[in-house]
């Protein structure tokens, strides 16, 4: 066993046996419902029913009932989209891009953040298709044989690559997923006691024996599926932030979109994750695994994100008024004075100035202060995309066709209505999946724990005669 | 041996086993143990299926079997048993016919297609108009399928039928003695006839427009619109109570106050062709156009000078225009720096010049003939010969009329073509009520024929026979192209009829022209003679010379009008009561395609309005912007004690201290609930010396409890300083300068070097990231050229496009919203203060230099349109881009390219992800938010959601489903019928022979549709001028439109 140094802090908190991680995270899956998981249940389920009545009410009666118009093809729609895609890129991330880093504080927050990719993910799916005019037509989308001749998809399209990317990225993440969920659907059906429970565990487990050859395999696939899914993460974006960067709008057509996307998207992945895990971590009672620490971390991966992204909007800016291009310069003229500067304001502040206050360590391991940041950058980088698509065609080429957008109470119910399905998806992962990846963590739990850690020499060669403690 | 084999079914047979021999035995059994099987009751009670079940079973087998039996109607398609022998499913007949509504007058050609009329365009033919329409003329096509329409005569507000009312109204007309006819303009010489036969006068007199008889009956003229100055100015000044026709084809300068000739001013439609063949700069020369107007008028927006002003001084400036050109005593006004400048040119141009003024005051008239007479244009450019009968109207005889009306001095009143009850209002309907016998001929029920005892609904222009004369010798025949709908009856039957004579009206107008007309015609046989006119639709017959041999001779009293002229005093706010391009006099009024016609100046739809002064709108407080949620200010106009409820909206260029609605709107017809927009007649003044449509006027504000919004089509007024959008010069410039001084190309730095160690400019198509496209220069690549020069912006190709081409219409609410579905739109340009009229490169340098005075704040300022702008009127539609930005992203390939050059849309593939719209640089596609043609939102609005309405469909054309995208096809469906046609008579498709809706609608032809690849047609002609030039072109498109750079006559 490798032990860290113990300069570095430790990853799990207190003295917790093995069978105390188990139970602790098990907590949920063993117990009733709390009320709050009660509470939150009937929020979540009130909104997503609500989200769900907009777009029957959208497919039923046309797009019309959003507020686009013939200058601003996509608002709220597509803002949506990406937002969700963006989000949905931590998840893969931490547990693909950390796992071949060998960042051991992955494993208490990996569990999560995947499931928060693949539920994001299918929130995202949800805006491309319910924004066609013909949703019933939506798969000639795939190129498959059909009846119509040789009526084939087209292959110059990004929004065709779109398909490709993300239908591609969400069965890698949820394959990704499920493996890692093996071992402790195992764990929860040998622990089951109620029959059903353990049916339904077992079958979920695969018939995983937790025997050392199917650690073993276990380990390989994890490494093989990483190696596939971290260049995913960043496709996925880049493809998405296609869709704008080969068209002909000014403030769409720049080359600079998929880094700046995929940048944003890490970006605004950690900080929903963040936003999630200071509240499970405390619901849960789970401070000991998940820790200050792990905040801070992600904290980090904040400020560097944020920077680079902040970086992206002033080269875009600075590219605009260079290029000599007058509606490439308009464009991002509109975007700071324009009718829309309030959201361009919003942006900035939100995504370029507020991650530097996470320089102050003070801020940055302070729980209230990241929450209150996580839920800012959300913000900042939903208004992003926003001004993005809004703000870039709504006053393109010919002064004639400008125009304003105004949400419609179906746009604001179905953006509603996805946070409402996303939650009610996540409450149920929460009560019937093992929310941390609990056969990980206690992996780490000599190496990284605290009590480990504070032991002396002795002690630790009394625990585990074979080992030595690597003091390096 | 051939049947010794034997098989068993089993091997129980070969065995003979006893139950298998008792079982065949049974096998066809006699006795069925029915008896048995009833009698045991035990058993029956037992069995799962009891009797309750077995009705249950049987109701729902009958309910399932006919519903089973209940399949979607079956639409048939019945072909002929006797097909008509020059109907052909599939091909179209077009049919040469009159359109006149009592203001505009038009030869048209009707196209029908399987005997239904379907669309309308103007009569190339005719020498008047030269196939000149506008808006209200091809939209009239839909008012024949109008559900609003009377379905048959109606007597005391029930329905009847014909013998009926005939026997009624021939007993009331019996015992009347002052049988008075109220009709509008009549330019039928039949018709005249007709009602004479009724009231019993002569026909010599009937050009007069008058006659009085002995049993005071009489036929009396009203216009919605009074020309009476003009009539009684001409009657003053040269004896004679006419319109004269002017020739603005010879006129090098022109002079307007107030008059928009251009769009609703007398005959309009037969200035507008004329007028535009002068404004081509590469003719030798090109006339210049002086405009002073309140308002901003079609007219004021292609003038070349545009002097804002107020209604009270138009007599102020004739007065000093007059004064300027020789005559005594000019009045004094704020222009006379102008008004010089518009002399110089009228003396520059004596006999090839027009002054004209939209003033109703007969002295003003008056002093205008003055100068023209000065001018020398009489007989030149102006003829009093040869008058126009469009405008016969006199106000003191409609005055006597109502006079008489309330001294219950008529038994007898027959109204038709007028709603006098709504554009007079009450003075008309009070004195209505005091006549015993009142008989109204409109088609759909309105204010005056609601307050009459008959109504005897006249047949839809494109349902009856007519002849015209609308100026002296040139006539023209209209014939029906359906059979009535309705019953109905054309109004000179009826008029026929009670005065006793049983002809039908076309035999009656078959005898008149046998008589009258032919003889003068120099023809040979009337059937050929007939056959012909039928057939062209217009001839030209050679007055007869009699009286007209003596020259006409100025004889009026212009000091004498001058001195009244000068006495004309206006308050501080002043009114001017318009007439705009959709609705006109109120023709428009229920048109939905009309009406959703965006205004061409301020793009606003399905509303009346006041317009006013932007900077004047700001220091009173009220909204100068539009937009979707943009909520206007609503003022209540008081004028002649009158007051009616308006927004008031922005119009750059409004003179300050007027505001202007427009007349015609608030006008209800058939059943419909609430008209649209406010009746503004009510402000017309009407006092002795006649009716006036400009007046003192107050505003007060009217809080609502709801914003009011306005629909408008275009919320951004300029453009920006975007030269690449909109090219415009100076004549000046044109004339002496090079292309590149107007016109340049786009150039970029190319990398290479020159010697010196500079970089090598090249034009922009060598940066190419495209192939060349396979079939350049192969087949067809079809493609049009617009010139914004002759394009007047009268939106006639709007209306045009939407027949053809089955646009749905939305309502007011939904255009509001951005969402107009029009394929083809005007873009209408105002300039700004940061935007120097003329000169391209001027443009940029004054935006770059304002830039880098005042920085981004300089964009939001150029926002704004200047104070008195000059205006471009640019027609926008697919541009059929080469390379096109909405082709590359389609997921499905819904859109793509023909060999053709032409960008399509397979409606059935699109899914509708509107990336195409999204990535459109012109945003010319339109998206199917709802199904417009079932959804209840539209069902008030949109005429394809009844049976009726949808006759008017172009067969051609596919009405467009929810969620898909749509856009300009360039009319593929005439392209391929051009094609067609070539193809039988195995020739190539001529240039000239197909054309798109929008091009053959244009009164101006500023629109030219051709083939790109065909070296010898006249769109390559216009495209390789050095005005051509496309829109964005730098972006890479390579679209197939071109446009023709604006040239204004102005000075550098």
């Amino acid at each position: 066993m490798h032990k860290e140094a113990a300069i570095r802090e430790p990853l799990i908190l207190g003295s917790p046996t093995y069978s105390d991680i188990s139970n602790d995270v098990l907590h949920s899956i063993e117990h009733k419902p709390t009320k709050l998981w009660k509470v939150l249940m009937v929020i979540a389920t009130i909104a997503a029913l609500w989200g769900v009545g907009c777009i029957l009410y959208l497919i039923g009666v046309g797009i019309g009932t959003w507020g686009l118009n013939n200058t601003v093809g996509w608002a709220w729609d597509i803002t949506n989209f990406v937002w969700w895609v963006g989000i949905g890129h931590a998840g893969t991330l931490i547990s693909a891009v950390l796992l071949l880093f060998r960042q051991k504080w992955r494993m208490a927050i990996n569990r999560p953040a995947e499931a928060m990719t693949i539920f994001a993910v299918f929130m995202a799916g949800t805006f491309p298709m319910i924004h066609m005019g013909r949703i019933w037509m939506a798969y000639w989308v795939m190129p498959i044989p059909n009846q119509f001749g040789s009526l084939w998809v087209n292959f110059n399209s990004p929004l065709l690559w779109d398909v490709f990317a993300i239908s591609t990225y969400l069965s890698v993440s949820l394959v990704f997923w499920y493996i890692g969920l093996i071992p402790d659907f195992g764990s929860i059906r040998d622990r089951a006691t109620r029959p059903v429970q353990k049916l339904m565990y077992s079958l979920l487990s695969f018939g995983w024996t937790g025997n050392a050859k199917a650690w073993q395999r276990f380990e390989e696939v994890s490494l093989v599926l990483a190696g596939l899914a971290t260049p995913l993460v960043f496709s996925v974006h880049s493809i998405v932030s296609m869709d704008f960067a080969t068209s002909v709008i000014p403030g769409w057509h720049t080359t600079i979109f998929p880094p700046y996307f995929v940048a944003g998207a890490v970006f605004s992945g950690f900080a929903m994750v963040q936003t999630l895990m200071i509240i499970v971590r405390k619901a849960m009672r789970l401070e000991q695994y998940v820790t200050i620490k792990h905040i801070e971390y992600m904290n980090l991966v904040i400020i560097v994100t944020g920077s680079i992204v902040g970086v992206a909007y002033l080269t875009e800016l600075f590219i605009s008024a260079y290029s000599g291009v007058e509606y490439e310069s308009y464009a991002f003229i509109n975007r700071l004075s324009g009718p829309y500067w309030w959201s361009y304001a919003i942006m900035m502040t939100c995504n370029v100035v507020s991650p530097h206050l996470f320089w102050s360590k003070k801020l940055r391991t302070n729980l209230a202060f990241t929450f209150i940041m996580s839920i800012v950058v959300n913000i900042g980088m939903w208004f992003e995309r926003f001004v993005i698509i809004v703000t870039s065609v709504h006053r393109d080429y010919l002064p004639s066709s400008w125009s304003m957008f105004y949400p419609t109470w179906v746009d604001i119910g179905v953006f509603i209505g996805t946070l409402g399905i996303f939650s009610v998806f996540y409450l149920l992962f929460l009560k019937y999946f093992p929310v941390l990846a609990f056969n990980e963590v206690k992996s780490i739990l000599k190496s990284s724990g605290e009590q480990y850690k504070n032991m002396s020499d002795e002690e630790f060669k009394k625990l585990h005669p074979v080992f030595k403690k690597d003091i390096k | 041996m051939a049947n010794s084999k034997k098989y068993w079914k089993g091997l129980e047979q070969l065995d003979n086993q006893s139950d298998f021999v008792e079982t065949s035995n049974n096998e066809f059994a006699e006795h069925l143990p029915v008896t048995e099987f009833l009698e045991d009751k035990e058993n029956l009670e037992d069995a799962s299926t009891t009797r309750r079940d077995f009705l249950k079973y049987l109701g729902f087998g009958v309910a399932a079997a006919s519903l089973a039996a209940c399949e979607t109607p079956v639409t048939k398609a019945i072909p002929y048993l006797n097909k008509p022998e020059e109907v052909t499913p599939g091909e179209a007949n077009y049919y040469a016919s009159t359109y006149y509504d009592g203001s505009d007058y038009a030869p048209i050609l009707v196209k029908t297609r399987e005997g239904r009329p379907i669309f309308i365009s103007g009569n190339k033919e005719s020498a008047l108009t030269k196939g000149a329409i506008n808006a209200r003329v091809n939209a009239s096509v839909l008012s024949l399928y109008d559900g609003n329409r009377l379905k048959a005569p109606m007597m005391g507000g029930k329905e009847t039928d014909w013998d009926t009312i005939d026997a009624a109204v021939a007993k009331d007309l019996k015992t009347a003695k002052n049988i008075k006819v109220l009709t509008s303009s009549i330019i039928s010489p039949s018709a005249k006839s007709a009602i004479e036969q009724l009231v019993g006068g002569n026909t010599e007199e009937a050009v007069e427009g008058e006659e009085v008889v002995d049993n005071g009956s009489a036929h009396i003229t009203y216009d919605s619109i009074s020309y009476s100055g003009i009539l009684e100015a001409n009657n003053e000044s040269f004896g004679k109570e006419v319109i004269p026709t002017y020739s603005f084809e010879k006129a090098k300068t022109i002079v307007s106050v107030g008059a928009d000739f251009m769009g609703n001013w007398l005959d309009a439609l037969q200035y507008v062709n004329d007028y535009a063949q002068t404004r081509k700069p590469d003719n030798k020369w090109m006339s210049k156009h002086f405009q002073f107007e309140a308002s901003m008028s079609l007219s004021g927006t292609n003038a070349d000078v545009r002097i804002p002003a107020k209604p009270s001084e138009y007599g102020a400036i004739i007065s000093s225009l007059y004064g300027k050109l020789g005559g005594s005593g000019g009045a004094k006004t704020a222009y006379d720096k102008q008004i010089a400048a518009a002399a110089k040119e009228l003396k520059a141009s004596k006999g090839e010049s027009i002054v004209v003024c939209g003033s109703n005051d007969k002295n003003v008239q008056v002093l205008v003939n003055a100068i023209n007479e000065m001018l020398g244009n009489y007989g030149k450019t102006i003829d009093v010969k040869t008058t126009s009968n469009s405008k016969q109207g006199v106000d003191s005889r409609m005055a006597e009329l109502v006079a008489d009306m309330n001294a219950g001095k008529v038994d007898a009143l027959l109204i038709d073509g007028v709603d006098p009850v709504y554009t007079m209002g009450d003075s008309f309907a009070k004195a209505l009520k005091k006549v015993k016998t009142t008989v109204s001929f409109a088609t759909k029920m309105n204010d005056t024929a609601t307050a009459c005892k008959y109504v005897c609904p006249s047949n839809h222009g494109l349902e009856s026979w007519s002849d015209a004369m609308p100026v002296t010798g040139s006539y023209s025949l209209g014939q029906p192209t359906i059979s009535p709908l309705f019953d109905t009856r054309q109004t000179e039957e009826s008029l026929l009829k009670w005065a006793g004579n049983d002809l039908s009206y076309h035999d009656y107008i078959k005898k008149y022209w046998e008589e009258n007309i032919f003889p003068q015609s120099g023809a040979t046989f009337f059937g050929d003679f007939w056959n012909k006119t039928l057939h062209d639709g217009v001839v030209e017959v050679a007055a007869a010379e009699t009286e007209e041999a003596e020259t006409i001779v100025f004889s009026g009293d212009a000091s004498k009008a001058n001195s009244a002229v000068k006495k004309i005093k206006g308050g501080t706010l002043e009114l001017e009561l318009t007439q705009n391009m959709a609705v006109g006099a109120g023709v428009g009024a229920d048109n939905p395609w009309l009406q959703e016609m965006p205004d061409p100046i301020t793009k606003i739809t399905w509303d009346n309005y006041a317009t006013m002064n932007p900077s004047e709108m700001k220091e009173k407080g009220y909204n100068v912007y539009f937009g979707q949620e943009e909520s206007m200010n609503v003022i209540a106009v008081t004028a002649n004690n009158q007051k009616i409820q308006v927004p008031v909206v922005a119009q750059p260029g409004q003179a300050r201290g007027t505001i202007s609605v427009a007349l015609g709107y608030g006008k209800v017809v058939g059943n419909m609930e609430t008209p649209t927009g406010a009746n503004a007649y009510p402000l017309v003044a009407s006092t002795k010396s006649g009716v006036s449509y400009y007046a003192d006027a107050t505003i007060a504000d009217v809080e609502l409890d709801e914003a009011y919004h306005i629909a408008c089509t275009q919320t951004q007024q300029t453009v920006m300083g975007r030269d690449s959008v909109v090219r415009e010069t100076t004549l000046d410039v044109y004339k002496k300068g090079s292309k590149e001084d107007y016109n340049p190309a786009f150039t970029l730095l190319s990398g290479d070097t020159d010697e010196h160690g500079h970089q090598i400019k090249k034009e922009l198509k060598e940066f190419d990231l495209w192939g060349d496209q396979p079939v350049k220069n192969i087949g067809h690549r079809w493609g049009m050229s617009i010139d914004m020069n002759t394009c007047t912006g009268c939106s006639a190709c709007v209306t045009s496009c939407v027949a053809e081409n089955n646009i749905a219409v939305i309502g007011k609410d939904e255009v509001r919203r951005g969402r107009i579905m029009h394929w083809m739109r005007i873009d209408r340009y105002y300039s700004s203060e940061h935007q120097p009229l003329g000169d391209v490169g001027g443009t940029h340098t004054a935006t770059k230099e304002a830039l880098d005075l005042n920085g981004i704040s300089t964009y939001t300022a150029m926002e704004n349109a200047a104070d008195n702008p000059s205006v471009v009127h640019q027609p926008m539609m697919c541009q059929h881009c080469n390379h096109a930005g909405c082709e590359t992203v389609c997921p499905v390939a819904a859109t793509t390219h023909s060999n053709e050059g032409l960008n399509m849309m397979a409606y059935n593939r699109c899914i509708g992800t509107r990336y195409c719209a999204n990535n459109c640089a012109y945003k010319v596609r339109r998206f199917n938010w709802f199904n417009y043609i079932a959804y209840h939102k539209f069902t008030e609005v949109n005429p394809s959601q009844d049976d009726l309405g949808r006759m008017v469909l172009n067969p051609d054309v596919v009405v467009r489903s929810r969620g898909v995208m749509e856009k300009c096809s360039l009319c593929v469906q005439r392209i391929q019928e051009g094609k067609l046609d070539a193809k039988k008579a195995g020739s190539k498709v001529e240039d000239g022979n197909i054309q798109t809706a929008c091009s053959i609608a244009c009164p101006t032809n500023a629109i030219t549709f051709g083939d790109h690849n065909d070296e010898g047609s006249k769109l390559a002609e216009a495209r390789n001028q050095d005005r051509a030039y496309r829109i964005i072109e730098e972006v890479g498109q390579d679209g197939n439109i071109y446009y023709q750079t604006k040239v204004r006559n102005l000075k550098a």
